[in-house]
């Protein structure tokens, strides 16, 4: 779980007393209280169009649209639950049928080796709705690698446990739900926090064309009015919406595989 | 040490088990040639009957017992049990056959009760009566401490125990168990194996095992069936029969004669 945000109980160094941790290491937030030391400094030697200080972003965060986070978070969630669904769908299919799997998997690999900004240019290209275009990008991105992480899932399932499964004579629907999915939830866990972060950097360039709001149309505002502060402020928000949705994986993670400990 | 038949014992004929003209060919990924691993394979066993297959490594035990377990179609000839193929009336025995494996092939994000489960949930039988079957036979088996330990806080032994109790939970008839006690130490497979004859016996379970340790062999087998490699039939051994005219350095002797001559012999 290479998380540097580790829950209060697994961390082998000294956390916080239980309730002031929110899961952080005490490592973890001395490091990032260096960091915004270090950033205050450089801000009192450079001009604050370069390196505004923390008051000034402070000031900005207050006065952002509060609700366009919101909207962005809305658009990232359901892009990546509709990957997930249509991945999921996909990667069973392969999983079933060896042929399926030999005319997809080059596809697949050909749709991941199209770099982010053509997927943009085609979207505006393609479809004329704000939402479908900002949906549209997501799944085509996030969707392979969920294809690709939870196939090699199913079929790392080892052979002996197959075995296993089969010799009691389980339907094909028991065989999954007894065997493949447990079996596979880690994978499926690491592919949501990868696909996460990729979404949440993706998300604000996808929302450039044409969207009239959210995080991405925001810093276009900000760049726009010259605004130095509220750009710094739009990616301190991104960040740390980041930082919690993994937060909320590991705990998750934590939960659901806690068997692992023992292992 | 021969188990004696007791009361529910269920060795109609409907469960003997004909192995008959059985070959098995496989195709390797190293080689081009084709592997045989089982070579004209024919013998039966009885319903009720506790019998051991014994023979070098690699010669095709536990492709025979996977093959009767119905997890692979053998090439030519073909395996009866009762009127039916395992693997082509596949469904027909579900609850019927249980397996214990080489290694103990626990699941290890379910907890011992948890997998001892798992072959009843397949049955669809109720979550309470699951679990007091599961907890019976992990009680039986002196594993109730540890009915909500996870696989990895278990020791070898009592993993093994844990996926004896998984098979004796679906009360088969036919239990096939390939080399379960071997990677044990002496002490600790004997008991096992004591208990394992035991609760067999008890419910009058045909029991198919394979192991390569002779001793295991002549003390729990009604019949010993001697492969060659690849598999074939050896020698078919009526072990009282045999103890009764021999002793058991004697029977162990003949039995290791036969598998390193690798040819047909008679006691
Ligand atoms: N999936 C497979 N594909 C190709 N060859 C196989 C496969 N499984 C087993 N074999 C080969 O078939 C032969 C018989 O294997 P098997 O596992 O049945 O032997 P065994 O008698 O159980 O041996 P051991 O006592 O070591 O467990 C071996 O030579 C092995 O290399
Ligand atoms: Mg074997």
């Amino acid at each position: 779980m290479g998380s540097f945000l580790a829950p209060p109980t697994m961390g082998e160094s000294p956390v916080w007393p239980r309730g002031l941790s929110l899961g952080l290491r005490r490592e973890t937030f001395f490091s990032l209280l260096l960091f915004a030391c270090a950033w205050q400094i450089a801000s009192y030697f450079a001009p604050p169009y370069v390196i505004p200080g923390w008051q000034a972003i402070g000031k900005s965060l207050l006065h952002l649209h509060m609700e366009w986070i919101a909207v962005t978070a809305v658009r990232v969630l359901f892009s990546l639950l509709l990957s997930f669904g249509l991945g999921a769908l996909l990667a069973m299919l392969m999983y079933s049928s060896r042929a399926f799997e030999r005319y997809l998997l080059p596809l697949l690999k050909m749709l991941m080796a199209v770099p982010v900004l053509c997927w943009i240019l085609f979207a505006v290209l393609w479809f004329r709705g704000v939402e479908f275009r900002i949906a549209f990008v997501l799944v085509i991105i996030c969707g392979p690698i969920f294809v690709i992480d939870l196939l090699d899932g199913m079929k790392g399932v080892l052979r002996e446990w197959r075995e296993m499964l089969r010799s009691l004579r389980p339907s094909k629907f028991q065989f999954f739900q007894k065997l493949i999915l447990p079996a596979i939830l880690p994978a499926v866990l690491t592919s949501w926090k990868v696909n996460l972060s990729l979404a949440v950097r993706v998300v604000t360039i996808a929302e450039l064309v044409g969207a009239t709001s959210g995080i991405g149309y925001g810093l276009v505002v900000a760049q726009g009015l010259f605004s130095i502060a509220d750009i710094f402020a739009w990616t301190l928000v991104l960040v740390v919406i980041l930082l919690v949705a993994q937060q909320i994986i590991t705990l998750l993670e934590d939960r659901l595989l806690h068997w692992r400990e023992s292992a | 040490m021969i188990a004696s038949r007791q009361e529910g014992d269920r060795s109609s004929g409907q469960f003997n088990i004909r192995v008959n003209q059985l070959r098995k060919v496989l195709r390797t990924s190293h080689g081009t040639e084709p592997l045989v691993a089982i070579d004209r394979l024919t013998f039966s066993v009885m319903a009720g009957e506790i019998a051991c297959i014994v023979g070098r490594t690699g010669c095709g035990k536990s492709t025979f017992l996977n093959i009767l377990a119905g997890l692979d179609h053998p090439t030519e000839g073909e395996i009866t049990i009762g009127e039916n193929t395992p693997y082509n009336a596949f469904d027909l025995f579900k609850g019927a056959v249980a397996v214990i494996f080489q290694q103990d092939r626990l699941l290890p994000w379910r907890t011992a009760r948890e997998n001892v489960e798992l072959g009843l949930e397949i049955l669809g039988i109720s979550p309470g009566q699951r679990r007091e079957t599961a907890e019976e036979w992990l009680t039986r088996l002196e594993l109730s401490g540890f009915l909500n330990a996870y696989p990895g806080e278990l020791s070898g032994g009592m993993r093994q125990r844990v996926a004896m109790a998984r098979a004796f939970a679906l009360d088969p008839q036919l239990l096939l168990v390939d080399e379960a006690f071997g990677h044990l130490d002496e002490v600790t497979a004997r008991q096992l194996r004591v208990d394992f004859l035991k609760h067999a016996s008890r419910r009058g379970t045909t029991v198919v095992m394979v192991t390569h340790q002779l001793e295991e062999a002549i003390e729990t087998a009604e019949k010993i069936f001697v492969f060659g490699k690849p598999a074939r039939l050896l020698a078919e051994i009526d072990t009282p029969a045999a103890l009764s005219r021999m002793s058991k350095e004697e029977l162990r002797t003949f039995i290791q004669e036969t598998i390193d001559s690798n040819q047909p012999r008679q006691l």
